[in-house]
């Protein structure tokens, strides 16, 4: 087929587009956020004792952390889905702030040198798996949100991307997770929340380039 | 022709609107574009393919473009991806076609291989030569060479890696 006839059938085939617009991605983003956040807490989920740990410097750490986890590496996701970004260097400030949360966990973990318990005592392997499928069940929602958004885009970095959409999906599971997680160890945290957002990182890095088609 | 940024823009967002002349415009512009950048990257041969497919991208895409910015970082965007993409599928099926030849004609290959082979290692003196063959080839590992040649463990190592790099200069100079 010559250029020309090409260019002819797709003057004929154009349909007015709706323009894509980041404001509205965020915006639904946001509404998704919001609707899985109150059913989860609705649905009775939140810890007992959210009341008075809520200002401790552990709560304060996770939730916050976790929120501004999820926000940069959504905002970031988000953004990837333009040709003209630059997803990985997004990433990589994205990488420093997960390093800085987990720097600052350190700092406050209540049980450093505490009660005398192993590493493998704090870490409870067998409750911190748990954890993290729960995580990344938690995060589904946001990943197929952020996937048909994707299919909409057009990122030019599929794979990196996907990356970035994993991570916004698995920080955002995480944080959803905090609000009935009963651990008060950073340590447990740090270790088995990266593990459930590395689950939906792969996760969506596997999948989510698959039949995508710019 | 190339029209000018702003009035690409322009061009482009008359086209979201569904305006099929500005669409005509704008595509025909991007055509011109395309196939000047694509010029300098790959073989005549295949800057048509390439062209098409990104004038196919163009229009699949076209929500995606923001008339707030220029048209042509856009466009370069959908180009270096198509580009990169023709890159890796040349690259799959080059070493598609050259496993089918490995197959079809296997016992050719290895002959022709083996004589090509004997043939540098005349170069090579008979201890380099030995250590190669028995390490690299048979599949032996240093102590059993070092005992079939009498060679020092150590002296099978320097003969291997002396040989080696004698081959690959006279690999280079062919």
């Amino acid at each position: 087929m010559s250029h020309d006839a090409l260019i002819a059938g797709l003057v004929t085939n154009l349909d007015p587009v709706r323009r894509r617009s980041v404001a509205r991605e965020a915006a639904l983003v946001l509404m998704l956020a919001a609707v899985e956040l109150g059913l989860f807490l609705g649905l009775g989920a939140m810890r007992d004792d959210m009341g008075a740990m809520i200002g401790s410097p552990y709560m304060l750490w996770k939730l916050g952390g976790l929120a501004l986890l999820a926000l940069a590496s959504g905002a970031v996701a988000i953004r990837s889905l333009s040709p003209t970004a630059q997803p990985r260097r997004d990433l990589a400030y994205v990488a420093v702030l997960v390093g800085l949360t987990i720097i600052a966990g350190a700092l406050i973990d209540p049980m450093a040198g505490g009660d005398g318990q192993t590493i493998l005592q704090r870490l409870s392997p067998a409750n911190g798996l748990l954890c993290s499928l729960c995580i990344a069940v938690l995060a589904l929602p946001m990943l197929a949100m952020l996937a048909l958004l994707m299919r909409r885009g057009a990122p030019t970095r599929p794979r990196t991307s996907a990356w970035s959409i994993g991570l916004a999906a698995g920080t955002w599971g995480a944080l959803v997770f905090a609000f009935c997680c009963p651990v008060n160890d950073p340590l447990y945290v740090a270790t088995w929340y990266c593990v459930g957002c590395t689950m939906v990182a792969v996760m969506a890095r596997w999948l989510l380039p698959k039949g995508f088609r710019l | 022709m190339l029209a000018d940024e702003a009035s690409l823009s322009r061009l482009a967002a008359l086209a979201q609107r569904g305006d099929r002349q500005a669409y005509a415009a704008m595509l025909t512009a991007c055509r011109s574009w395309l196939l000047r950048y694509y010029r300098r990257k790959v073989a005549p041969e295949v800057i048509e393919d390439l062209v098409q497919e990104t004038l196919l991208s163009v229009h699949r895409k076209l929500a995606s473009y923001d008339p707030g910015r220029p048209l042509m970082p856009w466009l370069a965007a959908i180009a270096r991806y198509r580009f990169i993409d023709h890159l890796r599928c040349a690259y799959r099926s080059a070493g598609e076609a050259e496993l089918d030849d490995d197959t079809t004609d296997g016992h050719d290959q290895a002959v022709i291989a083996r004589l090509s082979l004997d043939r540098l290692f005349e170069a090579l003196p008979d201890a380099q030569q030995r250590a190669i063959e028995l390490v690299k080839i048979e599949g032996l590992s240093i102590s059993e060479a070092s005992v079939s040649t009498g060679q020092s463990e150590s002296l099978v190592k320097v003969n291997i890696h002396r040989g080696l790099r004698r081959l690959a200069a006279l690999i280079e100079r062919l």
